[in-house]
């Protein structure tokens, strides 16, 4: 994964919000606030869900960021507890297989062959699961590995999910190749 | 070899060589309608990386500052309650200890428990309002965690004081409740301003 956040003297600002001050964590938090939001936004369903996840995050960064150690990246690092908690809450809404089954045969009728939008809107209109492991593995970088542990799924899940979303999106961007 | 499934070709993007990669690998090298694809999907990956930042509607800034202002003080007050408890026994255990001896004060004594009672009765009152529980603006936060550590660091004093010889210290804890108990009074005003402010 690339660290494509760098925050200037990031060791003093992190020794200063580890002592509690709050002005250093503003900061951390000023650095990260959109690509967390926008993470959280492209997988949660709701802008409500996603503003959320993004006060959850920065919470939970807060309260452990005397366990970020400086192994990784501190973007690596407030990114995956982004990312877990954006995943936590589509378990806690219930948006599971079984639900975006049903969501898709709302969404999705199966002749939509004729069907072209662009690339925010077949985005949006991927399944929940679909969405969070195309974001997560091509524009985020995270590995299928990762991924599986962080939805607590198989690897074979996550590449299959991926294989899912890419079928839709090039059907739906009207990307298939010629019969 | 029939053409390449989607699946394959992003297997073939994936570290690591799993069965049938190479046979894959070939195939592509050799086939312009599975370059193209690949191309496709290459394409539509970087499209992805490319869609522009959704941002926050509104700064959330202010709130997230709150919560953690109002964790902060939860864990100060926690921290203060078992100092006070233990400055609170080892005073007491200090009485004790003077009241078999001769030579100590009875009116300084009975300032110090008149003090120590109205403590008390101010920190029934704040649990009564329990600010923990109410809507709370930016600045009372502030203003009211500033006096809470004022006292948390009064009530560390009160521990160091029965360290002190007899004479020192009986000036010196009547001082000390004292402090606390004007602080525990600002701290009142400061939640029950507030509080008539919002019309509770």
């Amino acid at each position: 994964m690339t660290d494509a956040y760098v925050l200037a003297d990031a060791p003093a600002l992190l020794a200063r919000a580890r002592a509690g001050d709050l002005t250093a964590f503003e900061q951390v938090y000023r650095a990260y606030e959109v690509p967390v939001y926008n993470l959280a936004r492209r997988i949660c369903r709701t802008v409500e869900d996603a503003e959320d996840v993004l006060q959850e995050t920065f919470f939970e960064v807060c309260r452990s960021i005397h366990q970020y150690r400086g192994d990784g990246s501190l973007w690596g690092w407030v990114r995956t507890i982004a990312a877990s908690k954006a995943l936590m809450r589509l378990r806690r809404n219930k948006y599971r297989d079984a639900d975006e089954f049903e969501e898709e045969l709302h969404r999705a009728p199966r002749n939509d062959s004729g069907l072209r939008m662009d690339l925010e809107a077949a985005l949006e209109r991927l399944p929940e699961t679909s969405r969070a492991v195309v974001w997560l593995h091509d524009v985020e970088g995270y590995t299928h590995e990762e991924i599986a542990g962080m939805m607590g799924k198989t690897v074979s899940f996550s590449k299959s999910q991926l294989a899912r979303a890419h079928t839709r999106l090039r059907r739906w961007l009207g990307e298939e190749p010629a019969a | 070899m029939n053409h390449l499934t989607l699946e394959q070709l992003m297997q073939l993007r994936e570290p690591g060589l799993e069965p049938g990669v190479s046979a894959c690998r070939a195939h592509l090298a050799e086939c312009p309608q599975c370059q193209a694809e690949a191309s496709r999907l290459d394409q539509r990956s970087a499209r992805l990386r490319a869609l522009p930042a959704l941002r926050p509607s509104r700064d959330h800034w202010p709130a997230l500052q709150r919560q953690l202002e109002v964790e902060r003080r939860r864990r100060l007050m926690r921290r203060a309650s078992w100092i006070g408890i233990a400055a609170a026994a080892g005073f007491a255990v200090m009485m004790a200890i003077r009241s078999s001896h001769a030579g100590s004060g009875p009116s300084s004594q009975l300032a110090i428990d008149e003090a120590k009672a109205r403590s008390r009765q101010l920190e029934q009152l704040i649990q009564t309002y329990n600010p923990d529980a109410r809507v709370t603006d930016g600045r009372t936060v502030r203003v009211a965690g500033e006096l809470e550590d004022r006292i948390a660091l009064v009530d560390q004093e009160l521990a160091a004081a029965g360290r002190l010889a007899s004479n020192a210290r009986d000036t010196q804890v009547l001082g000390l409740w004292r402090q606390r108990v004007g602080l525990l009074n600002a701290l009142v005003d400061v939640h029950m301003t507030r509080a008539s402010a919002v019309g509770y």
